[in-house]
């Protein structure tokens, strides 16, 4: 692993295409600035790590049989279709 | 997206719709073309399947359906990426998990997010996902024995 000291303000850039930017330390907490083309994903890592593992297992369980989902008790849901659209907004 | 149904029969037979991951999905980041397969006897659980590995398959659900309360955030770069123009442009779905012990949970940190115009997806890190679980249990869901 290649390891580089900067300061605060500093930079380093990957591939021409990536830049990282220590924008502010403050005690053992490091902010960092990346900016990335959007065919560059950017994720924490733990994050990344808990959904791909989360995807694996739900591929290794896919044999299961699928579950039954009570109905909603709402009244005002009981004549709903089988088909519900997506609800809330997805973007904002 | 394009659909299609693959089998002709005269009731209700499932309908394919071509979804296209770009990025895959985490973990899963060389399999890119998939087919979003709903069969109205599964309702509401749909099959993301990998388009040519039909043995490779996701159990999803639209989570409003589950959790009417689920609110992703989905960051700015990603809504440019799949093109969304209005929130009525994207289907959401969540990946279901089938656990041993009659118990199934929702990924909701990690939602697939679909223009439903284009069919282009993609599993989005929502930007509130510190808020929800990659484990939120399915309510009332019971698997079959």
């Amino acid at each position: 692993m290649l390891i580089l000291s900067r300061k605060s303000g500093e930079s380093i850039v990957v591939d021409g295409r990536i830049h990282v930017k220590i924008v502010r330390v403050e005690g053992d907490v490091v902010k960092v600035g990346i900016s990335a083309p959007p065919d560059v994903p950017v994720h924490r890592l733990e994050i990344y790590e808990e959904i791909q593992r989360s995807n694996q297992e739900a591929l290794a369980n896919q044999g299961q049989p699928l579950p039954r989902l009570a109905p909603r008790k709402k009244p005002e849901q009981a004549g709903q279709t089988k088909h519900p659209v997506a609800g809330p907004p997805a973007g904002t | 997206m394009k659909c299609m149904n693959p089998i002709e029969e005269e009731l209700a037979p499932p309908v394919a719709c071509d979804v296209k991951l770009p990025m895959g999905l985490l973990g899963f980041e060389q399999m890119k073309e998939y087919l979003l397969v709903s069969n109205p006897v599964e309702e509401p659980f749909r099959w993301l399947r990998v388009k040519d590995n039909p043995a490779l398959a996701f159990v999803v659900i639209e989570p409003f359906v589950a959790f009417p309360e689920y609110h992703p955030d989905i960051p700015q770069a990603d809504v440019e990426f799949l093109g969304l123009a209005s929130p009525e442009d994207a289907s959401v779905y969540t990946i279901v998990t089938v656990h041993a012990g009659r118990r199934a949970t929702i990924n909701l940190k990690g939602p697939i997010v679909i223009n439903r115009n284009t069919g282009l997806g993609k599993q989005v890190i929502i930007a509130n996902a510190a808020t929800y679980s990659v484990q939120h249990p399915l309510p009332d869901a019971e698997v079959a024995a």
